[in-house]
């Protein structure tokens, strides 16, 4: 396949690292004038509004008054990580929230891909666009829409789908309160809200799939499925890689609104991950201090798996983002 | 055309099509069906939607919901609004990202990596609400719509998928371009961003979405109730009951439901009526033709 | 042609980034006073319930400020984003000089003793309409004495069993007036056909899913008061502990538990959304309420809405019930609503302070009173005798403004403005009857021994302790655990945290006598 070890080796030599090329700096600078022109905005955006602000992470070390400021709150140094590490709970959260992500990445994450897949494959244009509009509308209804219409759905003796799926087995489940059946409800509730938008960035890159090579794979005879396979995924694979290293940053993300609307005192146990923890205890402490060190806690965390997941990528000669 | 009819005309590709279409059907109304609920909602009186549980059409068709919000000039001024400071962000937003983007997409430009990881960093972690608020307050923005853009500019990730696709594209249509004379701002402009219409779709689409659902930066931001947003009437009106553990102030009801709905669909239809207009840049074979010509 | 097409597009959006700079939004912030104790204008942020803020020039504004004798320079801000928007209002500099403050949320107990705010104790008596004839309400809406704002006032007695009238009458049954007579008809109601349908398909109580913490108010809660638990705070020999730790409580949980086990309330109740408390009322799921009497007068609407004809038939209101001990143990509510306070950064001497009292004491004069909570005679009501008499076809936004405004009332020495008439003759009596039995419910209230007091461990951790045995409760009715299982979480909130809370409380109790 000409066309493909092309693009894998324009690819590669990309990501060449710059120490193997010949000359010398200075000649480099004013050969890159343009492009470093074209970076200054974006350089002072990032220092002006994302690290500028940074160095208010220093109030995760200290006990934020709003009213005093900054500078005059007085210091804990490692108390709120003291706390946050050191409760009974933490353990707990980690499991929950951990669990949490793991169930998304290993089932929604693949769907939205199939889904896209699937997308492509429809060759009727009006089809194609109109079953898009329709999916991607969930991403658009609030987390209260979206648990009011799960009460509804899943009420205890009224709910359509509580008869439907208590029928179907036989048992007497019910869906809102029984611990064992939150994961389920939360992970179905993130592929309805979020699959359909999530394969709008599929769909881009499926668009810029060349199409001479189907042309050429349909002449040597390939099948359907097999131009999926051998054609459509490993042009995907670059943007699938990259969207699955920072997925990995945001593992301990979990969303507070949608956990907490579905949380009652009965699936506690199950429900709680680090966001609505760190709510209640904003509530309690007001505390800005408290949210941003368990902030600072996530970064690290979602920073290591980051590069971690990069590494692991470029192992696989894949591009991953450096 | 014979190829066409080759490629699908097959048992299995005719069974596989008929599956296809009804399940990606399916799934499209399963994903539109309660979307219509709310819209039914917003068009029954109190009392059906308190008697009745779910339901896609109304009995009692009442237009009482929308009356009060359209008749409200100050929903209107924010129906404006949002709609300008989507428009222009959106623009402003774009430009920013695809210009930096650019670069880094270049392997051999000297710093590179170190931006980059400075860039990924900041997605997950970032400074907070309130020294953000700071910032903003310094330079002077408060109370402009620009605290609205400026802020949240360059999304890294954006930033990093247009990044990818830029690399991706075939470096002869560079090197054709800077035979011709033309420095990479001109290349940037004249061939890179045509050629990206797909990932720049996507892209507007992400952004506006972005600046249409914000509510927190209305808030913190705006001060003048002329300048509210949509977002913020969506909130009032659908926070309030839910998520509230104060105890609700006793002198009020909660807002009626049916305009609780009515404002989820005026709030959210006109971006669902976005992505239409950029479906047409989603078409297939953008690069046949370039990389031949 | 494409280019040109772009060209134009790309103009009319630099031209409107260009218009957007120009529209930086509305006049400044209005009167910085400097440091004399003449003041121009007085800024305010208040938050407004309603979906649309009033807007800027409209008659209620124009009577307020000539009243005030000052400009009025109103901050409106979202209900539901207001703890966010103060805490960044006072982390930023444009600080009004009075904010209204929602509650003694931790945040602001901080914020305030750190010196944010100032202590109107010693002042608010030098004010006629500001020093306030429910002490008990000012001491219960101060932090540990010091009284840091102006509060809110709300009726102090709430709490009612609203009741099916039709399923009453059809059964031969009375209002309930003990706990023992609640049992009796929640019971005749979920067996006994009250609707004469035909089917099973009705309950006694509904009750919601209760988010919030254990003595906010909850049908739970109130049925614990009416058992002699007390209200959050209640004394034991002579100490001050929590309500959750006494005998009466656990019987009072246990008769949660009946009504539960037997049938006799919504099987959802642990997920059942608030937001459609209504609706099994009027379905004809559900036969009783326990909340705020207030409810009575929406529900009468809604039935007013579908069966106009005979709408007074549905609804009746009962009191607050006598326990099983034979007292009447009547739930109050704290009294307030958050209150006004004065932040020290912008109201920086004295003199200030007093200028801007004085503008406050005439924002809660008789004067502005009507205009704050009825709005402008003849156009948004008339009188009736005392009476206020909504004014259907007055302008929307001006019936919202109404609302809004009346966020500004403090109401410390009674309700300044008119009372509502009802729309009709029933429902007049309707509310008459829930107001002589708010007033005669009152004279059994059983307050909160330690609403003014807060534990500096209850500040750190008191939400999350809060969890424990509220979860437990509920926990324990559902069956997923056992007695023992309860009282076992009451041992572990105490060792949690629970007993340092005890302490303190008791401790600042002592300092304050």
């Amino acid at each position: 396949m000409v066309v493909l070890d092309r693009s894998v080796a324009a690819t590669e030599a990309l990501v060449v690292p710059p120490r193997k090329r010949r000359a010398g700096v200075r000649v480099h600078f004013t050969q890159f004038k343009w492009l470093y022109l074209l970076l200054v905005p974006g350089i002072i955006y990032f220092a002006l509004f994302r690290y500028g602000p940074m160095g208010g992470a220093i109030i995760a070390f200290k006990d934020y008054v709003p009213f005093l400021g900054i500078a005059d709150s007085p210091w804990v140094g490692f108390a709120h990580f003291e706390d946050f590490f050191a409760s009974p709970d933490f353990p707990r959260l980690l499991a929950n929230t951990l669990i949490l992500a793991l169930l998304s990445l290993v089932i929604a994450f693949p769907l939205t891909i199939v889904v896209a897949l699937l997308l492509n494959e429809l060759r009727l244009n009006i089809l194609k666009r109109s079953v898009q509009t329709l999916i991607y509308i969930p991403h658009f209804l609030s987390w209260t829409v979206v648990a009011s219409l799960t009460y509804l759905l899943f009420a205890l003796d009224a709910g359509p789908l509580f008869h439907a799926i208590n029928g179907l087995l036989g048992t007497d489940i019910n869906f809102l309160t029984d611990p064992a059946w939150f994961r389920p409800i939360i992970v179905l509730q993130d592929i309805w809200k979020n699959t359909g938008w999530g394969t709008i960035i599929f769909l881009a890159a499926l668009a810029s799939v060349d199409q001479e090579q189907y042309e050429a794979a349909i002449i040597d005879g390939a099948g359907r499925f097999q131009r999926v396979w051998h054609i459509t995924l490993p042009s995907i694979m670059p943007t699938v890689v990259v969207m699955l290293v920072l997925q990995m940053g945001q593992v301990l993300n979990t969303g507070f609104e949608q956990i907490y609307l579905m949380t009652n005192s009965l699936n506690r146990q199950v429900a709680d991950v680090f966001d609505t923890y760190v709510y209640f205890m904003g509530i309690t402490q007001g505390s800005y201090s408290y949210s941003t060190a368990v902030g600072l806690f996530k970064a690290v965390v979602g920073v290591i798996l980051i590069f971690g997941a990069n590494w692991l990528a470029r192992r696989f000669n894949q591009t991953g983002i450096f | 055309m014979a190829r066409e009819k080759y490629r699908f005309n097959t048992p299995a590709g005719r069974v596989f099509d008929v599956f296809n279409v009804a399940l990606l059907v399916a799934l499209g109304l399963l994903a539109m069906l309660p979307f219509i609920y709310v819209t039914a909602g917003s068009f029954a009186t109190e009392s059906e939607l308190a008697t009745r549980s779910f339901f896609l059409w109304p009995e009692t068709f009442s237009l009482r919901a929308y009356e009060s919000i359209l008749t409200s000039p100050a929903f209107l001024r924010a129906m404006i609004t949002t709609i300008a400071v989507t428009a222009v962000g959106t623009v402003v937003q774009l430009l920013l990202t695809a210009s930096m983007a650019y670069p880094l997409s270049k392997g051999n430009l000297p710093g590179r990596r170190l931006m980059l990881s400075l860039i990924v960093f900041t997605m997950v972690f970032s400074g907070g609400m309130i020294p953000t608020f700071l910032m903003v307050k310094d330079l002077g923005l408060l109370n402009t719509y620009w605290a609205l853009i400026l802020p949240a500019a360059i999304n890294p990730f954006s930033l990093i998928i247009i990044k990818n696709f830029f690399q991706q594209l075939p470096a002869e249509l560079e090197e054709s371009a800077k035979i011709d004379g033309a420095n990479e701002l001109q290349t940037l402009w004249s061939v890179i961003l045509p050629l990206s219409k797909p990932v720049l779709a996507t892209f507007a689409l992400f952004y506006a979405v972005g600046i249409w659902n914000d509510f927190m930066s209305p808030l913190l931001y705006l001060n003048d109730n002329s300048m509210w947003t949509l977002q913020m009437f969506l909130r009032q009106v659908t926070v309030a009951t839910d998520l509230s553990i104060i105890e609700a102030d006793p002198s009020q009801l909660p807002p009626a439901q049916g305009v609780k709905f009515a404002v989820i669909v005026v709030a959210t239809l006109p971006i669902l009526l976005f992505y239409p207009f950029l479906q047409k840049h989603f078409a297939k074979g953008m690069l046949i033709g370039s990389v031949k010509g | 042609m494409q280019h040109r097409r772009r060209l134009t597009a790309f103009a009319l959006l630099t031209a409107g980034a260009v218009a957007l700079t120009g529209c930086t939004g509305g006049g400044g912030d209005g009167g910085d006073t400097g440091e004399s104790a003449e003041l121009d204008t007085l800024s305010l942020m208040v938050p407004y319930l309603v979906t649309n803020a009033p807007s800027d020039d409209n008659e209620i504004h124009d009577a307020l400020e000539e009243i005030a004798g000052v400009d009025l320079d109103i901050t409106w801000v979202p209900n539901s984003s207001y703890g966010d928007k103060t805490n960044i209002t006072l982390a930023g500099d444009d600080i009004p000089h009075v904010m209204v403050i929602q509650g003694k949320d931790p945040g602001f107990v901080r914020n305030a003793e750190a010196g944010a705010f100032w202590d109107l104790t010693e002042y608010l008596g030098d004010y006629p309409n500001l020093t306030t004839t429910f002490p008990e309400v000012q001491q219960a809406a101060s932090v540990n004495g010091k009284v840091y704002g102006i509060f809110r006032a709300r009726d102090v007695m709430r709490a009612a069993v609203i009741v099916r009238k039709d399923w009453l009458e059809n059964l031969g049954l009375e209002l309930p007036e003990t706990t023992e007579d609640l049992y009796e008809v929640a019971k005749a109601f979920s067996e006994q056909d009250p609707d004469g349908n035909g089917v099973d398909d009705t309950y006694g109580i509904i009750i919601p899913k209760w988010p919030g913490a254990i003595g906010t108010s909850s049908p739970y809660d109130v049925i614990e008061t009416w058992h002699g638990a007390g209200n959050r705070w209640t004394e034991r020999d002579g100490e001050l502990v929590p309500n959750f730790t006494t005998d009466e409580w656990l019987e009072a949980v246990d008769y949660e538990k009946q009504l539960i086990d037997e049938g006799l309330v919504n099987p959802d109740y642990a997920t059942f959304d608030s937001a459609t408390w209504n609706e099994p009322f009027l379905n004809g799921k559900g036969g009783m309420i326990i909340d705020v009497h207030s409810r009575a007068g929406v529900l009468m609407n809604l039935f007013k809405e579908s069966d106009p004809e005979n709408f007074q038939n549905y609804v009746d209101v009962a009191g607050n019930l006598v326990g099983p001990d034979g007292e009447l143990y009547a739930h109050p509510t704290t009294g307030y609503s958050g209150f006004l306070a004065i932040p020290k950064d912008k109201v920086r001497t004295e003199a200030e302070l007093r200028a801007v009292l004085e503008v406050l004491d005439k924002l809660n004069s008789a004067e502005a009173g009507p205009v704050l909570n009825n709005g402008i005679e003849g156009v948004t009501y008339t009188l009736d005798g005392e009476l206020a008499v909504p004014v259907d076809d007055a302008p929307q936004d001006l019936k919202d403004a109404v609302l809004s405004y009346s966020q500004l009332g403090m109401n410390v020495a009674g309700f300044q403005g008119y009372l509502p008439k009802q729309a009709s003759a029933y429902e007049q009596e309707m509310y008459d009857k829930r107001k002589a039995i708010e007033a005669s419910d009152l004279e059994s209230a059983v307050y909160d021994p330690a609403a003014a007091f807060v534990s500096q461990t209850y500040v750190s951790k008191g939400a999350q302790l809060d969890t424990i045995v509220s979860d437990a409760r509920i926990q324990y009715i559902a069956g997923q655990i056992d007695r023992k299982g309860l009282t076992d979480a009451v041992a572990l909130w105490r060792s949690s945290g629970g007993d340092d809370i005890i302490a303190e409380i008791n401790e600042l109790a002592a300092q304050a006598d």
